[in-house]
């Protein structure tokens, strides 16, 4: 199966100063991708090197050739003093298969504009972005990612700014684009049962105790594993039990 | 006081420093919305200050013999260059050590300006010019403005049509610009250089304070009245070239300083809207 990213060797960090080693790993097609760690863990920094933003300090990421991210970035990291309507939003998800100096075509606006039909915001199209709800503006940059017909999805803490009702709502749009689109979803999230129910792959990080673990899920969220990340002595087959338990109940 | 007949009559004075004034408000006013959207309004002070600093200089050099010099650099030459290293400096570098950005640019503004008013000072011929040129004058202006600033300003517009999609995409969102491969730095050093060149043969032509002011007030003006994107960019160039008429207008008529005019007129137009704004949310 061909590696959409390959990390070989990676050690994230900023300014040449190394925070965490990584492994190995390689994120193929179709694949769901979860990073979970505590707040301030190197989540970010991770998706950002994994991106291309911030380079690694050692070692080397490989990306297939052309592939497309689409991007959804925290809430916060937008100013908002732009008076940005929903739809010149979504257009800028476009962008990556728009060169500067070209113009979006009709085709591209038939996209843009399905895109936000499919996240079910076409009636907020001409409202500013600053004056939506924290599900609204969600919504609005899962449309901006798709807009650009993307093969892997990138989520940085997609729903850290919504309530439970917005979370699961958020997650099951995601998951109906990704078994629609058959894109890659990688998302990050310091939520462990988001991360355990959507992801089939997960990765651990938590550079204060210079933790990392990827893999799939099943080899991942084992009682050794997870004791050694939340420095807790877990045991996965007694926590099914009372789940199942709470259930019955 | 002139009367409105022998504003009308005088048509052949003010007709050339109108249309000079009308142009630099209409592009400052459409380049002030990225200023203020990307909150640099202290980089448009610093480069006002350091194109006076570039036409001071050039008076300097001729007036202390240095021939060589003045016949290298006129102040338009001179302005038009310090301007635009001062912004590709301001565009290209982002490590500072332990000073921040801002505190940079202050720098930049005050260096500029103190080494403005020593060098008026130091220098008899040129000082009622340099005076203009930090408070603008604008009753007069040279000819060859009434074509350079045109041109510059048509230059200037058409580039950022071409671009438009691409300023703002890397004024609202650097990341996601740079995941999908946008020249970004180039983009940004662009946009600055393009408000450097109008600062440069604006600030010349009109003075410092009231580019400065064309810059920034039409923008923020622009934002507290409409929601819509292209709509501030439109209502900031009406704006800009509203501020510079009346400025014009008023000065003639009340014999007022021009550039300091054209400066409170477009501090009126913000505080109206801050107050219409007020009234509609009240």
């Amino acid at each position: 199966m061909p590696h959409l990213i390959r990390l070989e060797n990676v050690t994230i960090g900023y300014e040449e100063k190394g925070l965490l080693q990584t492994t190995d790993l390689a994120i193929e097609r179709g694949q769901f991708w979860g990073i979970l760690g505590p707040n301030g863990s190197g989540k970010s920094t991770l998706l950002k090197t994994i991106l291309g933003l911030i380079s690694p300090v050692e070692g080397a990421i490989e990306y297939e050739d052309g592939a497309v991210f689409g991007y959804v970035p925290q809430n916060e990291s937008f100013d908002q003093i732009y008076p940005v309507s929903v739809f010149e939003l979504v257009s800028m998800g476009r962008y990556s298969r728009v060169p500067p100096g070209k113009r979006l075509t009709a085709d591209d606006r038939a996209v843009i504009e399905d895109s936000i039909d499919k996240v079910g915001i076409a009636h907020l199209s001409e409202r500013t972005f600053r004056s939506l709800s924290g599900g609204e503006k969600q919504r609005s940059l899962l449309a901006r990612a798709i807009a650009g017909e993307p093969d892997i999805l990138v989520l940085d803490e997609p729903t850290a700014a919504v309530d439970i009702k917005g979370e699961a709502q958020i997650m099951s749009l995601v998951k109906s684009i990704k078994q629609e689109s058959g894109l890659s979803v990688l998302m990050v999230s310091h939520f462990l049962n988001t991360i355990s129910a959507f992801s089939d792959h997960i990765i651990l990080i938590d550079k204060d105790n210079g933790f990392f673990q990827a893999g799939e899920k099943s080899a991942i969220l084992k009682s050794e594993s997870l004791s050694a990340f939340f420095g807790l002595n877990l045991d996965m087959e007694r926590i099914k039990e009372m789940q199942a338990i709470e259930r019955l109940t | 006081m002139a009367t409105f007949a022998e504003f009308i009559n005088s048509y052949f004075l003010w007709r050339d420093p109108m249309i000079v004034g009308a142009v630099t408000g209409a592009v400052c006013g459409f380049l002030g919305v990225y200023v203020a959207l990307r909150r640099i309004v202290f980089v448009s002070a610093a480069l006002t200050q350091i194109s006076s600093f570039g036409v001071g200089l050039a008076f300097y050099l001729e007036a202390y013999s240095l021939g060589l010099f003045a016949s290298l650099f006129d102040p338009f030459t001179l302005s038009i260059v310090l301007t635009c290293i001062a912004a590709l400096f301001f565009a290209l570098k982002r490590d500072f050590s332990r000073v921040s950005t801002e505190g940079v640019i202050a720098f930049g503004f005050l260096l500029a300006s103190g080494a403005v008013v020593i060098i008026g000072d130091r220098i008899t011929k040129g000082a009622h010019d340099i005076a203009n040129i930090i408070f603008g004058s604008a009753v007069v202006v040279d000819p060859i403005d009434v074509i350079i600033i045109p041109a510059v300003a048509l230059a200037v517009f058409i580039i950022h049509l071409v671009f438009y999609k691409d300023f703002v995409f890397v004024s609202f969102d650097t990341d996601t610009a740079r995941l999908f491969k946008y020249p970004v730095r180039l983009l940004n050093t662009g946009l600055l250089i393009t408000i450097a060149l109008v600062v440069a043969v604006a600030t010349r032509a009109l003075g410092a304070l009231p580019v400065f002011a064309l810059l920034a007030l039409p923008a923020l003006t622009s934002l507290v009245i409409t929601e819509n994107l292209k709509l501030v960019f439109i209502f900031s160039i009406v704006i800009g070239i509203l501020s510079a008429i009346l400025g014009y207008f008023f000065s003639f008529i009340l014999s007022l300083p021009t550039g300091a005019s054209m400066t409170v007129c477009a501090a009126i137009f913000f505080l109206i809207a801050l107050g219409w704004r007020e009234l509609r949310a009240g």
